[in-house]
């Protein structure tokens, strides 16, 4: 399909369509960072004011698990950085099978969380009112274990959404949707997942290693 | 119709742009991610542990934001949107905390050994130590950390 | 009229007077407005809405004030009463005053005020509006359930452990929200993108300006809204909780964070009426605005500043002394963002030729109450006064200052001056003016009681008060009526107009507002060819057609 089909009746150009849909999404991402700058303002004040409780659950967390998980999440970023770089020149199959495998690091990235949620349900560190662990009882663990849920959950929904988007947008690199005229789509896809990558590189030093 | 912007030029260098780079951000990402899990294992004393824990997180940041989402080659409005964001996030955190960081002692919560503590002199700062137990008849005497003694938990109302 | 049009204007007489093929007989049928990508449909399918959100807000008002004409039970029990003012709070402001002017009146006009032929994103466009709509029906079906009673502002920890239905609310609350963002978003984009040729920025309409201002707000603020909301509901359903001061939790923090989006959003409602003002007081004065730098730059400083003020909210909350303090000096920043602006509508209205329409006495009611509900609003912005008027009715006479006498007397004059270009028609300019003074009269008549009530100690959200009161509390009631009365006829009188009303004709004002340069109504594509602007966008210098007055500088 020629590139000028893709522009829509209101845009003089391709080029300023472009533009506009990359402003268009960094203006989106600027609201998911706010969103999450609720937690991290919650979390933040809370450790402030617990931080020998937030040490110790810390703890409780294994480190090597969020530390893998971390490189899980930045080679995806890698693939799918590669992804665009390949769509754009053209190279919708290989661009198609980076997308699969960052789709692979991001299931398994989900699989490893799982894993660790199980392991806190079992030990009985679990938000709000749900906390039952008898070994850490200093006042401020439960609070952790609550914000790191929802932290970590909400985080997780958003690599969800971003694993469907890549989904999509995989399926259309196949097909050969994609050249150096017109790849936005791939290009805001990716963006989205360098954001869950972003906001996971604050999260893991945050909640697992201080 | 509308106006053009440069994005001719952003574009070009896009173009040209190899794949290289993307590897070495990689690999930088690595090496942040081995130094901060080695220097959380030091054990660095607080606030320091803090600090260094977010001067990687924020380097590893520029690295992603500026090379794997493009910044560095597209200008202008998508680098003030970015930033702006950040001021904001820094401004509610900020704020937020000197609150707490700032309040008389006694109204934050949980603080158990804080119950002890006298209410901050003339210079709101810097607060005076613990008294004699015997000169402060309204507090009451030293609990385990946690709830005050003797006071059970609320069952919220459902 | 059109010399300013590059392109070749058509001759004066083969400008129709009323345009045969308008955007609103482009297509026909129901679903040609449902999955509409026009702007100009979705802002006028927003500006119906929010009018019926504003009358269901009003019907609560009324049963509030009804509730107050005497000191004990007058026509409700005290459990009702609180659901009553918090869905008085929560429809007026999620549903009415957040989206009016910038859904409805933004996204009519940005894109024909830039010659653009529609916002960046028409579908995201659509989609703000069924996100309006997915979000207020949650939050009705909250209501016809009972409602929350906690306030609008949901403060823990009784948000997060009443009875009564709080959740949809929220949930509603927090769809809306997404609502307001993708309109931010699409207008941020559209007015650094689509600007037609010799558009710059400092060539931009005023109305843009404050519109871009009010967009910043609703993208930085709104998501910090969101996800305090979520934490409220998540805590209230599932005791996943942050708030819970018997585990430690911080319900300050929920304050914090609310104020965080709250403050700013005051000034998602304030600038677009400003904006309105902007373009109304130089069609009114038929003059230059004095200032255009001036009046841009303050809107952008008031959404910029707008940010730092959060904490006047919690002054006798518990935040610390030093974060009181910082919060009061910030706060009073705003307020210079604020002169500039009345100072520079007044300069402007200065021998100018000033033609005293409807729409131009909302605007001299909208600049007395914004100078004292402003004034007001720096005086309670001091921690020493603040500690004795707060939760009193001194604040609530404030921000309904604010809120009906500024915010809604410019929703009544963008009403009455584009009236003519959304519709084609002229509606009867002396019911405009009657009905302009009562509402003015009965403003003054139901908020100047509530300051002195206020004054004298009345706490806010009381369902009963002492004797002493009570006269006061009658005033206000009967002055409510009075509004209630005037907003009646100006839907009667303008519901007429869109049959009987008297042919407007593109320009009936003389305005030299960029909107004012095609048909009305304006066609599908805003311009029938694509515009190219040669002039300033308020520039009066060359005097319009009709004008009695020669322009005065």
């Amino acid at each position: 399909m020629q590139p000028e089909a893709y522009v829509a009746h209101h845009f003089p150009n391709l080029r300023q369509q472009e533009h506009a849909a990359r402003l268009g999404m960094w203006l989106f991402l600027a609201t998911e960072i706010l969103l999450f700058a609720g937690l991290f303002t919650a979390y933040s004040v809370y450790r402030f004011l617990f931080s020998d409780a937030f040490k110790a659950a810390s703890e409780r967390l294994s480190a090597p698990l969020g530390t893998l998980n971390t490189v899980i999440l930045i080679t995806s970023s890698l693939t799918v950085a590669l992804a665009h770089h390949w769509a754009h020149h053209g190279r919708g199959k290989a661009a198609a099978v980076s997308l699969l495998v960052t789709l692979l690091f991001a299931a398994s990235f989900l699989v490893i969380k799982g894993f660790e949620w199980t392991h806190d349900f079992h030990e009985g560190l679990l938000p709000g009112r749900y906390y039952a662990s008898t070994e850490l009882t200093v006042t401020g663990a439960p609070m952790f274990f609550t914000v790191y849920f929802l932290m970590t959950g909400l985080h997780g929904l958003h690599v969800v959404v971003g694993m469907v988007v890549l989904s999509v947008i995989m399926v259309q690199c196949w097909l050969g949707r994609y050249d150096h005229g017109y790849v936005t789509p791939v290009e805001l896809g990716g963006m989205y997942w360098h954001l869950v990558d972003l906001i996971w590189i604050f999260l893991y030093p945050l909640l697992y290693l201080i | 119709m509308a106006t053009t912007t440069n994005s001719h030029s952003e574009h070009d260098r896009m173009e040209h742009a190899r794949a290289t780079r993307y590897w070495v951000v990689w690999v930088a990402l690595l090496a942040g991610t081995v130094a901060t899990f080695l220097l959380s294992r030091v054990h660095l004393p607080s606030p320091f542990n803090l600090l260094v824990a977010l001067f990687i997180a924020c380097t590893k940041s520029a690295l992603v934001v500026l090379f794997f989402m493009h910044l560095w080659d597209h200008g202008g409005a998508n680098r003030l949107v970015f930033a702006t964001s950040i001021v904001f996030v820094t401004l509610l955190i900020g704020l937020v905390v000197l609150d707490n960081a700032t309040r008389f002692t006694l109204t934050n919560p949980g603080r158990g050994p804080t119950l002890q503590m006298e209410p901050p002199g003339p210079d709101i700062l810097t607060p005076r130590g613990p008294p004699e137990p015997a000169t402060r008849p309204d507090v009451p005497p030293v609990a385990e950390p946690g709830r005050g003694a003797g006071i059970p938990a609320p069952e919220p109302a459902r | 009229m059109s010399q300013s049009l590059a392109t070749t204007p058509p001759a004066p007489a083969d400008v129709p007077a009323y345009n045969p093929r308008n955007y609103l007989n482009a297509e026909a049928g129901i679903t040609s407005w449902l999955f509409t990508r026009d702007h100009k449909r979705i802002g006028l399918m927003f500006l119906v809405l929010t009018a019926v959100a504003f009358a269901i807000g009003g019907f609560f008002a009324m049963l509030i004030r009804l509730e107050l004409l005497t000191p004990g039970p007058t026509i409700m029990s005290a459990m009702t009463y609180n659901r009553m003012f918090t869905l008085h709070g929560v429809v007026m402001i999620f549903l009415f005053m957040i989206p009016a002017i910038p859904s409805g009146f933004g996204n009519f006009f940005l894109p024909v005020m830039l010659g653009a032929r529609d916002v960046a994103f028409p579908r995201i466009n659509l989609l703000s509006l069924y996100l309006y709509v997915i979000g207020a029906t949650i939050a009705l079906y909250g209501m016809i359930h009972g409602g929350a009673d906690t306030g609008w502002t949901f403060y823990t920890p009784y948000s997060t452990t009443t009875v009564t239905k709080v959740v949809p609310i929220l949930l509603g609350a927090f769809v809306l929200g997404f609502s307001s963002i993708l309109t931010g978003l699409n207008f941020i984009v559209t007015t650094h993108t689509l600007r037609a040729p010799g558009i710059t920025w400092m060539r931009m309409p005023l109305f843009v300006w404050s519109i871009y201002a009010t967009s910043i707000i609703q993208i930085l603020a709104t998501p910090v809204l969101g996800i305090t909301l979520l934490l409220v509901a998540f805590e209230h359903a599932f005791g996943w909780g942050i708030f819970d001061p018997a585990r430690g939790g911080d319900p300050i923090l929920f304050q914090h964070m609310f104020w965080f989006y709250s403050h700013p959003a005051v000034y998602i409602m304030v600038l677009p009426a400003m904006a309105v003002m902007s373009e109304v007081v130089c069609a009114s004065a038929r003059k230059n605005i004095f200032g255009y730098k001036a009046v841009a730059f303050s809107s952008l400083g008031i959404a910029f500043v707008g940010f730092f003020t959060w904490g006047h909210h919690l002054f006798t909350s518990g935040q610390s002394t030093l974060d009181a303090g910082v919060f009061g000096v910030l706060s009073m920043f705003v307020g210079i963002f604020t002169a500039i602006k009345v100072f520079n509508w007044t300069a402007t209205l200065y021998k100018g030729a000033v033609q005293f329409t409807t729409w131009f006495a909302y605007f001299c009611g909208f600049i007395f109450l914004l100078v004292f509900g402003g004034m007001t609003g720096i005086a309670l912005a001091t921690v020493s006064l603040d500690i004795h008027w707060q939760d009193t009715y001194f604040v609530v006479a404030h921000f309904h200052f604010i809120m009906v006498g500024v915010v809604i007397m410019a929703w009544l004059a963008a009403i009455h001056y584009w009236w003519p270009k959304v519709f084609g028609r002229l509606y009867s300019e002396g019911w405009g003016l009657v009905s302009a003074v009562l509402i003015i009269l009965g403003f003054n008549a139901t908020f100047i009681p509530q300051f002195l009530l206020g004054n004298a100690g009345m706490p806010r959200r009381y369902y009963s008060y002492p004797e002493r009161f009570w006269a006061l509390n009658v005033a206000s009631t009967a002055g409510a009526s009075l509004l209630a009365f005037g907003f009646i006829i100006i839907l009667i009188y303008l519901l007429i107009s869109l049959r009987y009303g008297k042919i407007a004709g593109p320009n009936p004002w003389g305005s030299r507002g960029y909107e004012w340069e095609t048909l009305s109504p304006p066609p599908t594509e805003n311009f029938l060819e694509d515009p190219v602007f040669t002039r300033g966008p308020h520039d009066y210098t060359e005097v319009p057609e009709g004008a009695e007055v020669k322009h005065a500088t």
